[in-house]
């Protein structure tokens, strides 16, 4: 099997090659057949190879050098253990689940758009497998620069559209400042010991300072921010719900943005020597999740109550990786990766149906006309209020559990947050799906159920959301952890909280009551009556997203501008372009002066040359004088 | 290959002498353009491998020539270039030399007398050698430059050529004067013992090699004694321009770097003050003017100018790497200007207006031409850009207070690219219904055999030099 | 290599040898000099059409001296000159005939074979066709 690792990125790699060379000439369903084909081949590999790993462990797999300089050799190789492994079948397994998806939901688009659309996707799958499959940084960051650049295309993909370029520009500009963070962390390794393989790595942390340490964490967690979107680098992902509905679920849902919680917990052991770090980490991921969370209550479209929902179980996930609870973090990456694609896809369904309307005031009362998008959406609410025995109720749990052994504020906020996630979801849910239908009367005509192609992944989807959990029940609840045990190998870090059974049932009570009480005051206030008006006060803060974009705008970005501007008009104009066509000028002068020289008569040649002889032969006369004047001066 | 002195490049000399005399009879006897071009390609493929022949040991004239003429691996193998150069030149442009008038056959000889005073220049040993060389490569020139007899322009540069060139040579025979007169001797590598005998006029000597300095910078058309080589090269048939400007010009630096190789202790401390001011003029007086120029024949006319410049940068280095990059120089420069000039042969209209939207009308033409521009420029991957480096690089090697000279070149290289680019730009970009004579299959093979030539010498430019050393 | 002029007369040094001579030239210019300049300030000047007109022996001048001659008048100079100098080689030849011996005889031969060629090719060309 190991023989064929390398298949799992290449298939991807040679379903974008074809599909974006051949985007013209191929037909639609060959598009998506091939799109759709390599993903399904590249789970299929990945589900062997995950029962491989799970039976005999992982390895690394060198290809050859990529660098290999005196004393920095960078090789091409992939490490395939446990975590690789479980990234693997999600990102793989879902993408499958999203290429099926879009093949029905891009239909609209013409032939080359669409093989453009299959084509970047498929792209993103490979740097995304590239970025994980990685047995160093520098793959990893190949990876991560892949799937920076195929967010960028796929949230511009309509480019037509002004705003979506923007938003588009917005995700990479935002990326590429954590891709700093990331590179400079990069740079520092090598720098202090003069190798990037995770293993050399971890292995030679005793040749780092604590200083060392604290940076080069630090450094990657910045990355992290950019594509994870955290605080303060958060307000691209909103935004990027400018690209198709399928790509939101793939990449701004299920996988790129969880590319900071692999990398941080790839490195767990490096985190694990900088309380610093972990502090923070914690601190960022709680306030984003909460922030995001207060913002998620007041948004109006669909997608972008979800998108911030994303930022705020994202949110959770650092604070899980910032107390130790590794393994949390990464269950609920896998979880959240079920219920947000479901989610997600659910909502494209709706967005389908209502003919790409997003604003949810106009909507309400689908229940009847989508049934199907209705169960497994309501299936995704619940999974991601965490009510037992869906799966989010289980991952949160974890990362609950173990903030609160860490400090029990953390526990707090993070309770308070999962009320304000089931608040808001089921709003969006009521407004959505409960009440009467809103909309103009053409719409209510053509709401229909969708095709196959998309309520399959669906379906599949919501059946993940609701057993999802069962990979990893905690012990106080009779399980084995399983996943826990599973990646016990590569994550060495874990911090193991031993708290009490009583303690862990009543954290547990707590945090579902008050999210079944969120639930409940939500469908009541909003299935009959929703909120239509624009918001009032506070809520209007909240409806603007706390300003931050304003915020960022004012302080950094018209700055930014206008020493831009003041380099553009002044210096670039006046200075620079001023010498460089002064220079141009100056020849020009000159060569129309130079030129008169040139008269055509004889004589006049001749006599310049006499004139130039006898300049010459009085140079050579009066060499030693010339020669030392200029070695005086020069 | 031993050196020896007492034995010149005969080979080359008398064959290309016998052969133009053959040519020029042969005139007499065919009739047909075709036939005279045909006897044209023979006789040259007679005299490369004659010259082959030699430089392969394998048969060669033995005369002694008392030192006048030396044979020299450097010499051998600049006239095995420039016999290929002509030979391909005349391939290229063989149907255009015979258009030019009436006496195609005497075209072809006259330019076979020329090289005949090319090869002797590359293998000279003493100065009335040199002074033959030169004339019997120029001469031909006059005649081949006002060879379209109705043409005023041509009888204009003919004469004025000739006129210009016979002052010059005045120079170079009082410099000859005056270097007999501070050593006794036309040899330019001087016995100890005649050297000392002339002590008492030893003073003449600097000053008749600043008068032979002079001279050949005429020769070469560096400033400040370029002028007639814009009129001349302008006026002249393009076909004999493009000869005049590769051929003829790098066997006068052939001669130069000789004579500075044996002969530059003895200017003393001017030459370093002389050598400069003559290399900035001429890279500004060539590159300047050509900014400014309507016609592109004209341009280019400027631009050989600008070329000599950079050729002089090898008489700081005028031992093995100097020759080196004088040899690269020679090549890559060659065959970009033949084939840019073959191109323009082929124009009816020389302006750059002329060019537009060449890429259309005539593809290969304007790609082949994109890439002898390049080279022209200076570009990385044509085979120009290397020799400009081993020419800069020769006066870096010399000293690294030639720094800043090299600099000022790299600037002027800088602004070259601009007038050279405004082919290309007229080729590619500008809207226009470019104009052209008939173009063989032929023509067009030729014209990419060359151009791949200079992207295979820029690539690795150690195929080339390698050769040199072989 | 300043003052060279020093040094150039130092190294003769015998500059003074040739003082005279630098006397004499100066006094042949300054001679050639003050007559032209005294005849010309000193001489009557009376300037009529007649006086200014070209002597030419009384005859009423007419036309212009310079008329074109026919190209032909020129070529056909210029290959006797040609030729005219090939014979002037024979005198030095001439003188040293024994000395130069069969080796010297056949490099004259080559010579003149060389100059027959140019003959055969002027006569071909027909350089030498007054009428055409």
């Amino acid at each position: 099997m190991n023989q064929l690792v390398y298949l799992i990125p290449l298939l991807p790699l040679i379903g974008f090659l074809i599909n974006g060379l051949l985007r013209k000439s191929l037909s639609k369903s060959v598009i998506a057949i091939i799109g759709s084909g390599v993903i399904l081949a590249s789970f299929v590999i990945s589900l062997v190879l995950f029962f491989q790993v799970k039976s005999s462990g992982g390895q690394i797999i060198n290809y050859f050098n990529l660098i290999n300089l005196d004393k920095l050799v960078i090789p091409f190789a992939f490490q395939i253990d446990q975590l690789s492994s479980l990234f693997l079948l999600i990102i793989t397994g879902i993408g499958f689940l999203i290429h099926l998806y879009s093949a029905a939901y891009m239909h609209e688009e013409t032939n080359e758009h669409y093989g453009r659309y299959f084509a970047y996707l498929n792209l993103f799958v490979f740097s995304m497998l590239l970025l994980v499959m990685g047995a160093n940084y520098v793959i990893m960051f190949f990876g991560w620069e892949g799937v920076g650049l195929c967010s960028y295309l796929l949230i511009g993909f309509w480019f037509k559209n002004d705003n979506y370029n923007y938003a588009a520009k917005k995700a990479f500009i935002m990326n590429r400042i954590g891709d700093l963070g990331f590179l400079l962390a990069v740079f520092w390794m090598i720098a202090k010991i003069g190798t990037v393989n995770y293993t050399d790595v971890f292995a030679a942390t005793s040749n780092f300072s604590s200083a060392d340490i604290t940076a080069i964490t630090i450094l990657l967690f910045i990355g992290a921010m950019g594509k994870s979107a955290q605080i303060p680098l958060y307000t691209w992902l909103p935004d990027a719900m400018a690209g198709p509905t399928p790509v939101s679920a793939l990449i701004h849902a299920a996988t790129m943005v969880t590319a900071g919680i692999y990398m941080i917990t790839r490195s767990n052991i490096l985190y694990s020597l900088s309380e610093v770090t972990q502090h923070l980490v914690a601190i960022v991921g709680l306030a984003t999740a909460l922030f995001a969370a207060t913002i998620a209550i007041k948004q109006n479209d669909i997608k972008k109550v979800l998108a911030y929902s994303t930022v705020s179980q994202l949110g959770y996930m650092f604070l899980g990786l910032g107390v130790g609870a590794y393994t949390g973090a990464v269950f609920h990456v896998m979880t959240h990766a079920f219920f947000k694609a479901l989610l997600f896809l659910g909502a494209g369904s709706v967005i389908h149906a209502m003919h790409h309307e997003q604003d949810m005031r106009k909507m309400g009362g689908l229940k009847k006309y989508l049934p199907i998008t209705h169960i497994t959406f309501l299936v995704g609410c619940i999974a991601i209020s965490g009510i037992p025995p869906f799966s989010g109720f289980f991952s949160k749990d974890e990362i609950l559990a173990a903030a609160y052994a860490k400090n029990p504020i953390y526990w707090g906020i993070g309770v308070a947050t999962a009320a304000l996630t089931a608040f808001y979801m089921f709003r969006l849910y009521a407004t959505t799906f409960l009440g009467n239908f809103r909309g103009s009367h053409e719409q209510a005509h053509h709401l229909h159920e969708s095709p196959s192609a998309m309520t399959i992944p669906l379906i599949v989807l919501a059946a993940l959301s609701v057993v999802g959990g069962f990979f990893n029940v905690p012990e106080v609840l009779g399980g084995h952890s399983s996943l826990h045990q599973f990646l016990s190998p590569a994550i060495t870090s874990e911090v193991v909280h031993e708290a009490s059974h009583s303690t862990e049932y009543m954290l547990m009570g707590i945090s579902v009551a008050v999210a079944v009480i969120a639930i409940v005051i939500a469908i009541n206030k909003f299935s009959k009556k929703p909120e239509l008006q624009d918001a009032q006060g506070f809520a209007k803060v909240l409806e603007n997203k706390w300003y931050v974009d304003e915020l960022y705008d004012n302080i950094i970005v018209k700055p930014l501008n206008s020493l831009g501007s003041f380099f553009k008009n002044i210096i670039e104009r006046r200075g620079i372009d001023g010498m460089v066509n002064g220079v141009g000028k100056l020849v020009n002068y000159s060569a129309r002066q130079l030129r008169l020289l040139q008269s055509g008569l004889v004589g006049g040649y001749i006599l310049f040359m006499v004139l130039a002889i006898i300049v010459l032969i009085y140079v050579w006369i009066n060499d030693n004088h010339i020669l030392s004047f200029f070695y005086k001066y020069f | 290959m031993p050196e020896r002195a007492e034995l010149g490049v005969m080979n080359a000399i008398i064959f290309s002498a016998l052969i133009g005399v053959v040519m020029m009879l042969g005139g007499i006897v065919i009739k047909s353009n075709a036939g005279i071009k045909l006897l044209a390609i023979i006789l040259l493929f007679i005299l490369l491998g004659s010259h082959l022949a030699e430089y392969y040991d394998l048969f060669n004239i033995h005369i002694q020539t008392h030192g006048m003429l030396a044979k020299s691996r450097f010499g051998m193998f600049f006239n095995t270039i420039i016999i290929s150069l002509t030979l391909l030149y005349v391939l290229l442009s063989g149907d255009e030399i015979v258009k030019v008038g009436t006496y195609g056959a005497e075209y072809f000889a006259l330019i076979f007398f020329s090289l005949c005073g090319a090869t002797i220049l590359s293998s000279y040993n003493n100065l009335l050698m040199l002074f033959l060389g030169v004339e019997i490569m120029t001469i031909p020139l006059f005649v081949l430059t006002s060879s379209e007899k109705k043409n005023l322009k041509s009888n204009e540069a003919g004469l004025k050529y000739f006129l210009m060139g016979s002052f010059s040579t005045g120079i170079l025979l009082m410099g000859i004067a005056l270097y007999y007169g501070g050593t006794g001797l036309f040899a330019i590598e001087a016995s100890k013992a005649a050297n000392e005998a002339q002590q008492a006029f030893r003073i003449l000597l600097p000053l008749g090699l600043l008068f032979i300095f002079i001279s050949l910078s005429f020769k070469v058309s560096a400033a400040p004694f370029h002028f007639w080589t814009p009129d001349v090269y302008d006026g002249a048939p393009s076909v004999f321009t493009s000869f005049m400007a590769t051929i003829v010009k790098t066997a006068g630096f052939i001669a130069f770097i000789k004579l500075f190789e044996l002969r530059s202790v003895d200017m003393g401390y001017s030459w370093k003050i002389l050598l400069p001011l003559i290399i900035i003029l001429t890279l500004l007086a060539g590159n300047i003017t050509a900014v400014f120029q309507q016609s592109v024949k004209r341009m280019l006319a400027y631009s050989s100018i600008a070329h000599a410049g950079f050729m002089l940068f090898a008489l700081y280095n005028p031992n093995d790497f100097g020759k080196q990059g004088i040899m690269l120089y020679t090549v890559a420069y060659s065959l970009a200007t033949i084939g840019t000039f073959a191109v323009l042969t082929k124009m009816k209209d020389y302006t750059y207006e002329g060019y537009n939207g060449l890429a259309k009308t005539k593809p290969v033409l304007a790609a082949t031409n994109t890439i002898f521009i390049l080279s022209l420029a200076g570009i990385p991957l044509t085979a120009g850009f290397f020799a400009k480096y081993y020419m800069l690089a020769s006066a870096l090697k010399e000293s690294t207070s030639n720094l800043w000279l090299v600099i000022v070149a790299v600037l002027f290289a800088a602004v070259s690219v601009y007038y050279y680019f405004r082919v290309i730009q007229a080729m590619y970009f500008k809207d226009g219904n470019a104009e052209t004579t008939e173009i063989k299959p032929f023509f067009k093979t030729l014209l990419i055999i060359i151009a791949a030539l200079i992207i295979v010498i820029g690539l690795m430019p150690s195929l080339l030099l390698d050769l040199f050393y072989a | 290599m300043s003052n060279i002029l020093s040094v150039l007369l130092q190294a003769t040094n015998t500059a003074d040898n040739y003082f005279p001579i630098g006397i004499q030239l100066i006094f042949a210019a300054g001679f050639v000099a003050t007559m032209i300049a005294v005849s010309a300030l000193l001489g009557p000047k009376r300037k009529t059409k007649e006086k200014l007109e070209n002597f030419t022996s009384g005859i009423e001048s007419h036309g212009d001296a310079r008329q074109p001659v026919a190209i032909k008048y020129f070529l056909v100079a210029i290959l006797f000159v040609l030729f005219d100098v090939e014979v002037i080689f024979f005198y030095p030849y001439a003188v040293n005939f024994r000395e130069l011996g069969w080796e010297g005889f056949m490099a004259v031969l080559m010579f003149v074979a060389f100059f027959l060629i140019g003959f055969i090719y002027i006569i071909k060309k027909g350089a030498l066709n007054w009428e055409d």
